[in-house]
C-alpha cells in the first residue's frame, strides 16, 4: 500500500511540477518518506546502466541514451541530470506501472559518486561505468581518494563494471573482484600521446595500491595513461574496448583498429566518453555499425559547447567546471591546439551555482601556460575573481601584455566589442558563470 | 643575501595549489632583494634540513599523509634540531597534524607523530570541507581560507588562531585552529594559504629575516593583485559569515 501510495504522490507531484517548472527532485524526496524502500520494491528492466566518475558522466549518458534509442530500445533515463537519490527515485516511480514495474528496456543512470552508495542501496546496476576520478569541486569532494571511497560501497558483487583502464585509481576498483565482471576500455598510445607528464601535478605519480612509484610508458593527458607501478606491479589492465588511433587534428578516432568515428568535438575528452559509451553499448548488444552511424553523426546536447557571435567576432563557449582542473586544462589544450589567432576569455564569478564558496586554490592546479601560445594574442580575465585569475597568471609564461583584467563579464564583453580586430573568441568558464557572457550574444 | 626554502614531499603533500605557497614567498623574498633557492624535497628523497632557511609542509590525502610520515619520522631528530635553530617552519593541511604526538585514522589505527606539539589528532568519516575567517594575535587583520579535513586536534594549548568568524576550528565549530610555538607555525587552512594572506606571508618573510640576522625590511611589499584578492574574498567570506 505504501508503495502505492509513494508511486501515486509521485506522479501526480511530478505531473504538476512539471506545468510550474520546478526541479525534478522534490516528488522522489516526498515518495522516499512514503515509503523509504521503494526503489527495492521496484521491478526494474533488464538492463540497469549506471555511470559515474569525475567527468564525463552527463555526456556519457547523452551518447548510450542516443545510441540504445537508435537500436530500437526504450530508455529511462535522467535527463535532467538529477543525480541524487531523489531525483533518481522520482525518475523510477514516474515511470513505472503502479504496480511497480519500471517501464523501458534499459534504465540508464547518470550517478553522483558520492551518492552512489545510497540510490544503489535498494537495487544494483547491471553495469556500472566509471570514467574517471579526478580533482574536482574539493569543497564538496575533498580528494579523489575521498571520492573512491564513496563509490566503492555502491558497487555490488553481480554488477559488471566498466572502467576506464588508463585511469590509475578507477582500475583499482576491479582488485579483488570477479575478473569477468570487469570490462575495461581505454586507448593505445597514439597522436595525442606523449611521453612526458604535462600539467602542474601529478596525481599518478604513486600507486593507488602499495604508493610505489609509478612508471608511464605515455600520458595520453593528466594521470591518464600507459602506467605501471615499480612497487608491486599493479598496471593498466588490456582492454575490451580500444581507441587504436586518434586524430584530433582531423577528427578521426578508430575503433578495435577498424571502425572510424567522426568527432563532433576534437577534443580527447569526448574520444573516452565516446569509448565509454561504446563499452556500456556493446555490452548491451548493440551492433558496431549502429553505434558508429550514432557516433559519427553525434553533437554534444549537453550545451556545454556554444558557438555565438559577439558584433563581428566569432565565438565559442566551451563550458569547464570551476574546481576541476583537468576540464579546465582539456579545454585550455583544445584552444592550443587551434591554428588560428584568437582571443581567450577566462570568467570566474561565481564559483558554483548550487553552494557558496570563496575557495579558489583549484586556479593554480590549472596549467594556463596551455595559454602562452603566439596564436593567442590576449587573454581576458574576469569576474568577482578576476585578480585570483591574474595574480595566478602572474606566475605562468604568458605574456602580462596580452592579459586584461576586468571585474565583471560585463566589462569584459565591451572590451570586446570596442575592439575592431575580429578575432575568434574563446571563453572558458563554468555553467554557474556562462549566462554572464549568453547574456551579450547571439546563439548559433 | 641567500635563502633556501625546503619544501617537503611537494610530490605526495600536494592536494590543491600547495606548491603557490612556495612560490609566491620566493617572489616576494626576491622583491626584498634575497637570492632564493628551493629545495623539493621528493617522496623518494632524503631531506638535508642543514642549510634550510624556511621549512614548509602542505596537505595531502590521508594516505599521503601517512608514508610522509614515515618518511619524516626517520629524520625527526634533524627536524627537530633546524627548529631548535630557530628556521621558521610552516606545516598547513593535515601536516600540521604530524606535529603533534599521534593521529588515529578513521580505522582506529594510533600512528605516533613527531611529538613537537602536544596535541592528538583522530580522523573520522565525516568530511567538512568549509570555508575560514581566523583570527590571529599575531594578524592586524583575519585570515581567509579553506578547510579540507576529516579529523578534530585536541590539546593545543598555543592555537596559531584565537577564534574563528567563519570555519571549524580544531575541536571546534568558531574555535581556536592551528598551532604556534615561537618560529613553528600550523594550520588546517589548505592550499595556497600565503597567496591571499599577504600579512601571513609577510609574517613568515619576517621571521626568515630574523633567523637569518638581516635587518628587518621596512616593508614587505604585496604582489600585484594580491591585496584584491584578499578584499574581496574576506568581503564574501564575511558576507557569508553574517548571513
Amino acid at each position: 500500500m505504501r508503495k502505492w501510495l509513494a508511486i501515486l504522490a509521485c506522479k501526480v507531484l511530478r505531473f504538476v511540477g512539471g506545468l510550474i517548472g520546478r526541479g525534478s527532485s522534490l516528488p522522489g524526496q516526498i515518495a522516499l518518506k512514503l515509503c523509504p524502500d521503494v526503489l527495492g520494491r521496484l521491478e526494474p528492466p533488464p538492463y540497469v546502466i549506471a555511470v559515474t566518475g569525475s567527468n564525463g558522466k552527463t555526456s556519457t549518458v547523452e551518447m548510450i541514451a542516443a545510441i540504445l534509442t537508435a537500436a530500437g530500445r526504450k530508455v529511462i533515463y535522467n535527463k535532467e541530470g538529477s543525480n541524487q537519490i531523489e531525483g533518481v527515485t522520482t525518475l523510477l516511480l514516474t515511470n513505472a506501472s503502479m504496480g511497480g514495474r519500471v517501464k523501458g528496456d534499459v534504465l540508464l543512470l547518470e550517478s553522483d559518486e558520492r551518492y552512489a552508495k545510497y540510490t544503489f542501496k535498494w537495487f544494483h546496476p547491471t553495469h556500472f561505468v566509471i570514467t574517471n576520478l579526478y580533482r574536482d569541486q574539493l569543497t564538496r569532494n575533498g580528494h579523489p581518494e575521498w571520492v573512491y571511497a564513496a563509490i566503492e560501497p555502491a558497487l555490488h558483487p553481480d554488477t559488471t563494471l566498466i572502467l576506464n583502464a588508463d585511469d590509475p585509481l578507477v582500475s583499482r576498483f576491479a582488485v579483488g573482484r570477479d575478473p569477468a565482471k570487469v570490462k575495461w576500455f581505454g586507448l593505445e598510445e597514439c597522436a595525442v600521446s606523449t611521453k612526458e607528464h604535462r600539467g602542474v601535478y601529478h596525481d599518478g605519480a604513486r600507486c593507488p595500491v602499495c604508493f610505489g612509484k609509478m612508471e608511464y610508458d605515455c600520458y595520453h593527458y593528466a594521470h591518464i595513461g600507459r602506467y605501471r607501478c615499480t612497487g608491486c606491479g599493479y598496471e593498466r589492465h588490456a582492454t575490451d574496448f580500444t581507441a587504436t588511433a586518434v586524430d584530433l587534428d582531423k577528427g578521426v578516432l578508430t575503433i578495435g583498429g577498424k571502425t572510424e568515428i567522426t568527432l563532433a568535438f576534437k577534443s580527447i575528452y569526448n574520444v573516452y566518453n565516446i569509448l565509454a559509451a561504446w563499452s556500456a553499448c556493446s555490452l548491451a548488444g548493440v551492433d558496431e555499425d549502429t553505434m558508429a552511424g550514432v557516433m559519427s553523426s553525434y553533437i554534444l546536447k549537453n550545451g556545454r559547447m556554444v558557438t555565438f557571435a559577439l558584433g563581428e567576432r566569432r565565438g565559442t563557449l566551451l563550458t569547464s567546471k570551476h574546481e576541476n582542473s583537468v576540464a579546465y586544462d582539456t579545454n585550455l589544450g583544445y584552444i592550443r591546439n587551434q591554428k588560428e589567432d584568437c582571443v581567450v576569455m577566462v570568467i570566474v564569478d561565481a564559483i558554483s551555482r548550487k553552494y557558496f564558496t570563496g575557495e579558489t586554490s583549484w586556479l593554480w592546479d590549472i596549467d594556463f601556460d596551455l595559454l602562452d601560445a603566439p596564436h593567442i594574442r590576449e587573454v581576458i580575465l574576469c569576474g568577482k575573481y578576476a585578480n585570483d585569475l591574474a595574480l595566478r597568471f602572474d606566475f605562468t609564461s604568458v605574456a602580462p601584455e596580452k592579459i586584461q583584467v576586468r571585474s565583471t563579464a560585463q566589462e569584459g564583453v565591451d572590451l570586446l566589442l570596442g575592439q575592431g580586430d575580429g578575432l575568434p573568441l574563446y571563453v572558458v568558464t563554468c555553467f554557474s558563470d556562462r549566462d554572464k557572457l549568453l547574456a551579450h550574444v547571439k546563439k548559433d | 643575501m641567500e635563502v633556501k626554502l625546503v619544501h617537503l614531499y611537494p610530490d605526495v603533500m600536494s592536494l590543491y595549489g600547495e606548491y603557490a605557497n612556495i612560490a609566491v614567498l620566493r617572489r616576494t623574498l626576491e622583491g626584498l632583494g634575497a637570492e632564493v633557492t628551493v629545495e623539493k624535497i621528493g617522496y623518494e628523497d632524503s631531506a638535508d634540513f642543514a642549510l634550510a632557511d624556511f621549512i614548509y609542509m602542505g596537505a595531502g590525502t590521508e594516505r599521503a599523509q601517512k608514508y610522509a610520515l614515515e618518511k619524516l619520522a626517520a629524520q625527526a631528530v634533524d627536524l627537530k634540531a633546524a627548529i631548535g635553530r630557530g628556521v621558521p617552519v610552516l606545516f598547513t593541511g593535515n601536516a600540521m597534524e604530524l606535529l603533534g604526538r599521534s593521529v588515529t585514522d578513521a580505522g582506529g589505527r594510533v600512528w605516533p607523530c613527531l611529538g613537537l606539539a602536544d596535541y592528538v589528532t583522530v580522523e573520522t568519516d565525516k568530511r567538512d570541507p568549509v570555508d575560514v575567517i581566523a583570527h590571529s594575535p599575531l594578524l592586524e587583520r583575519p585570515a581567509v581560507g579553506f578547510m579540507n579535513k576529516c579529523s578534530t586536534t585536541s590539546g593545543v594549548t598555543a592555537p596559531l588562531f584565537d577564534r574563528l568568524s567563519l570555519g571549524f576550528g580544531n575541536e571546534a565549530k568558531g574555535g581556536p585552529e592551528g598551532y604556534v610555538d615561537g618560529d613553528l607555525f600550523a594550520t588546517h587552512l589548505t592550499g595556497p594559504v600565503l597567496v591571499k594572506n599577504q600579512e601571513l606571508l609577510a609574517l613568515m618573510v619576517r621571521r626568515i629575516f630574523a633567523y637569518k640576522g638581516w635587518e628587518a625590511p621596512e616593508a614587505v611589499p604585496a604582489l600585484p593583485h594580491q591585496a584584491e584578492t584578499y578584499e574581496v574574498t574576506l568581503s564574501e567570506l564575511s558576507a557569508r559569515a553574517k548571513g
